[in-house]
C-alpha cells in the first residue's frame, strides 16, 4: 500500500446543509500536502471527519488511511492507527493536569499496541525532550491543559503533543494562525523534524509563508466543499497573488 | 388537627414514648415525618421516602472495614451510638462523653428526634493547634437498626483543627440519624468534612450545626457517596464579625439513591463573608437535591455571600434539583447565586479520544476534572489523597 491518506467522494452533511460536496483527495506515503481555501469552505470539517467528530452525517463516499476504512471507528481508534488532527482551536480542559493528559494519550497508544506502560522517569525524559525542541516553558506543562494558553502557545502543545504520538498522518488545522515568526520557525522545525518516508502531512493554512517552512509536494485549492484544483508549490503562490475568486463555481 | 401517621411514623412515635420523650412524642403525634409541603423538605418527603423503621440499636460491635484511612489521624469510633475512645488524645485535646443529645437546631423534627434519642453525645474541645487530624469514624453495624449519635466540637479562640467525620458499617438497612455541632472560638480556624460512605441500603439523615465567633475561619465539606436515601441538613451562624466561612459539598449519586444536601446559612452580624459550592454528579435513575438558603439579618451589613451549586448529569433518567433561596434584611449586601447544569462537554470528550483515549478513560477524566476544584480547597495532602480516592472509587464502580 503507497498511499497513506485516501478520501474517496466525500459528501457530508451538518444539520442538514451540504458542507463535503465529494472532497477527493490522496496523499501518498512520505508525501506533505497542503489545503488552502476560503473561510468556510469546509477545510475544518474534513479534518474533523477525519479524525470522527460526532455531528456529521456522513452520505456518500469512504476515508481510508494506509488502505483501511476508518470511517466506523471511534476517534480514539483512529487516533491509535496513527491519524492525528492538530486542532485550529485546541481545547481548554480545566482540571485536567496537561502532564497527566499526555502520560494517559501516550499510555493508551500503547496500550493499544500491547506495549507496556511508559514509566515515569522516561514518560518525563521524552515530553522534557519534546518540550526543549518546541521551546515550550516547562512552567506551562504544569498547567491545566490549554487553560490559560496563548493562541500561540496552544499550537505549540499541539505539536508537542504529535512529537509524542508519533502519528503515520499528520493533519494541522491551521497550524500557523496565531504563532509570531519565532515560533512559526520553531514549529515548522518541529514538523520537518517528523517528515519522513512512512509519514504524512496534511497542511491547512491560509498563508503561503507557512509552506516556505513545510515545503509541500502538492498543493490543493479548497473551494465550496471540494478540492477544484492541485498542483506543486508554486499554486500556493498563484493563489496568494490572485485570491481564490477564479476558483468560485457559478453553479 | 393532628396528621394520620403512616406505618413509620407510628414506630417512631412509639420509639419515643418508649424512651420517655413524652413532650417530644406529642408534638410528633401532631405533625409526623417533614412532608414536601415542609419548604426544607421540598425535595425530600420523608413521610413518603423513609420506608421501614427499624428497632432502636441495643449496640453492636464494629465488624466493618475502615473504609477511609487517614495516615496519622486520632480516630474516635462511635458504634451503633456508643463512644469509644481507645486512644490518648493528642495534647490540647479533651475528650469526654455527655448524657443525651446536644443538636436541636431551628425547629426541625429530624434533629429534635436525634436530640431526644441520642443516648451519648462525644464531646472534643479543642484548645491550640492540633496538627493531627481528628477522624469521628461512625459506624452503623449489625442488623438493621435505627441509630442516632452526636457529636460536639468546640475549638476554642485562637485554635485550629481539621475534623473528619465519616459514616459507614454493616450493609443492612439501617436508620442512621446522626448530628454534629461545631462551635468556632474567636479566630478559630476549623476544617470540617463529612464523608457518607454507608451501605446501598442504609437511610442516613444528618443535621450539622456551625457557629462562628468573631473572625473565625471554616471550610466546611459534606460528601455523599454511599446510602439509599440521604439527607444532610446544614445550620450555620455567623454571631461574630468578621468571620468567614466556605461552604462546601459534593453529591456522587447512583442507582436510585436520594442524595440531599440542604444548608441554611445565617449572616446575622455584619462584616461576615461566606462562599457555597457544591457539586452534583449523578448516574443511573439517582436523584441529586440542594437547597441553599442564606439569610442576612437586617443588621448584617457588608456580608457577602456567593452560593454556586454545578450539577453533571451523566444519564437521561437521573435529576438534580436545586433550590437556592435568599433572604436579605440589610441593604449594604453583595450576594449572589448561580446554578449550572450540563451533560460531558462532548468538545473535550472528542479531544481527548483524538489523542487515543479510551471514550470511558475520556469521561472519567472530565468527571475528575469537574471535581478538582472541590478536592483542590483540601489543603492537607493525606486528606485530599483520600478523598479523592472516595471519588475515584465511586467512578470504577
Ligand atoms: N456544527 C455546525 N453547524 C452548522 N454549520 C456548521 C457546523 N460546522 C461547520 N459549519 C459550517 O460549515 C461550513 C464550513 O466550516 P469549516 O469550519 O469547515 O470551514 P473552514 O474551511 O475550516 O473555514 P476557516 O478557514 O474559517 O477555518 C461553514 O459554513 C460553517 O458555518
Ligand atoms: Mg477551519
Amino acid at each position: 500500500m503507497s498511499n497513506m491518506l485516501e478520501v474517496k467522494n466525500l459528501h457530508v452533511k451538518v444539520e442538514d446543509k451540504e458542507i463535503l460536496k465529494g472532497v477527493n483527495l490522496t496523499i501518498p506515503k512520505g508525501e506533505t500536502h497542503a489545503v488552502m481555501g476560503r473561510n468556510g469552505s469546509g477545510k475544518s470539517t474534513l479534518s474533523y471527519v477525519m479524525a470522527g467528530k460526532e455531528g456529521y452525517e456522513i452520505t456518500k463516499g469512504e476515508i481510508l488511511l494506509d488502505g483501511e476504512n476508518i470511517l466506523e471507528l471511534e476517534p480514539n481508534e483512529r487516533a491509535v492507527k496513527g491519524l492525528f488532527l492538530a486542532f485550529q482551536y485546541p481545547i481548554e480542559i480545566p482540571g485536567v493536569a496537561t502532564m497527566t493528559f499526555l502520560k494517559a494519550a501516550m499510555n493508551a497508544q500503547r496500550k493499544a499496541r500491547g506495549e507496556e506502560e511508559l514509566l515515569t522517569p522516561d514518560f518525563m525524559r521524552e515530553v522534557k525532550s519534546a518540550a526543549k525542541m518546541l521551546e515550550i516553558d516547562s512552567a506551562m506543562l504544569k498547567r491545566a491543559l490549554n487553560v490559560g494558553f496563548s493562541g500561540g502557545e496552544k499550537k505549540r502543545a499541539e505539536i508537542l503533543q504529535m512529537a509524542l504520538l508519533k502519528p503515520k498522518m499528520c493533519v494541522f488545522d491551521e497550524t500557523d494562525s496565531g504563532l509570531d515568526i519565532d515560533a512559526l520557525k520553531i514549529v515548522s522545525e518541529g514538523v520537518n523534524a517528523l517528515r519522513d518516508a512512512n509519514r504524512s502531512m496534511l497542511v491547512i493554512t491560509h498563508y503561503q509563508r507557512l509552506l516556505n517552512y513545510i515545503v509541500p509536494d502538492v498543493v490543493h485549492v479548497f473551494s465550496n466543499g471540494r478540492i477544484v484544483k492541485s498542483g506543486d508549490k508554486s499554486l500556493a503562490l498563484e493563489l496568494e497573488k490572485h485570491g481564490y475568486a477564479q476558483y468560485d463555481e457559478s453553479t | 388537627m393532628a396528621v394520620k401517621l403512616n406505618q413509620s411514623e407510628q414506630v417512631l412515635l412509639e420509639t419515643l414514648q418508649k424512651t420517655g420523650a413524652d413532650k417530644l412524642a406529642a408534638d410528633f403525634a401532631k405533625v409526623g415525618l417533614p412532608t414536601r409541603r415542609n419548604e426544607a423538605y421540598h425535595y425530600s418527603d420523608l413521610k413518603m421516602l423513609l420506608g421501614d423503621v427499624p428497632a432502636l440499636t441495643t449496640g453492636a460491635i464494629s465488624t466493618s472495614a475502615l473504609l477511609l484511612n487517614i495516615e496519622g489521624a486520632y480516630r474516635i469510633l462511635i458504634v451503633n451510638g456508643e463512644v469509644q475512645i481507645s486512644d490518648e488524645p493528642p495534647a490540647g485535646m479533651v475528650v469526654s462523653t455527655s448524657k443525651g443529645g446536644v443538636v436541636e437546631p431551628e425547629n426541625d423534627i429530624i434533629a429534635k428526634l436525634n436530640s431526644a434519642l441520642t443516648k451519648e453525645t462525644l464531646n472534643i474541645d479543642l484548645q491550640g493547634s492540633l496538627e493531627t487530624i481528628i477522624h469521628i469514624d461512625r459506624r452503623y453495624e449489625g442488623e438493621a437498626s435505627h441509630i442516632n449519635d452526636g457529636v460536639e466540637l468546640y475549638i476554642l479562640d485562637n485554635s485550629n483543627a481539621t475534623i473528619i467525620e465519616t459514616f459507614s458499617g454493616s450493609n443492612e438497612a439501617h436508620l442512621s440519624n446522626s448530628a454534629s455541632k461545631v462551635i468556632l472560638g474567636k479566630d478559630a480556624k476549623v476544617t470540617h468534612i463529612m464523608v457518607d460512605l454507608s451501605g446501598d441500603r442504609v437511610r442516613h439523615l444528618q443535621s450539622v450545626q456551625y457557629e462562628l465567633n468573631e473572625s473565625a475561619l471554616l471550610h466546611s465539606l459534606i460528601i455523599h457517596k454511599g446510602s439509599a436515601l440521604a439527607r444532610t441538613q446544614l445550620f450555620a451562624k455567623f454571631i461574630g464579625e468578621n468571620a468567614h466561612a466556605d461552604f462546601a459539598g459534593l453529591i456522587l449519586g447512583n442507582n436510585e439513591q436520594h442524595s440531599d444536601i440542604s444548608i441554611n446559612i445565617e449572616h446575622n452580624v455584619a462584616n461576615t463573608t461566606s462562599s457555597e459550592n457544591y457539586k452534583s454528579v449523578v448516574l443511573d435513575r439517582a436523584k441529586a437535591i440542594f437547597q441553599g438558603k442564606i439569610l442576612v439579618a437586617k443588621d448584617a451589613q457588608k456580608t457577602d455571600a456567593a452560593m454556586k451549586h454545578q450539577g453533571l448529569m451523566l444519564s437521561d433518567d437521573a435529576q438534580i434539583l436545586v433550590k437556592p433561596e435568599l433572604e436579605i434584611y440589610a441593604d449594604d449586601v453583595i450576594c449572589g447565586h448561580g446554578a449550572t447544569c450540563g451533560q460531558i462537554d462532548e468538545d473535550s470528550l472528542f479531544y481527548l479520544m483524538s489523542r487515543g483515549i479510551e471514550r470511558e478513560q475520556a469521561k472519567s477524566m472530565l468527571i475528575r476534572a469537574f471535581l478538582a476544584e472541590l478536592f483542590d480547597e483540601v489543603k492537607i495532602e493525606a486528606l485530599k489523597e483520600a478523598l479523592i480516592s472516595v471519588a475515584d472509587e465511586w467512578l470504577e464502580a
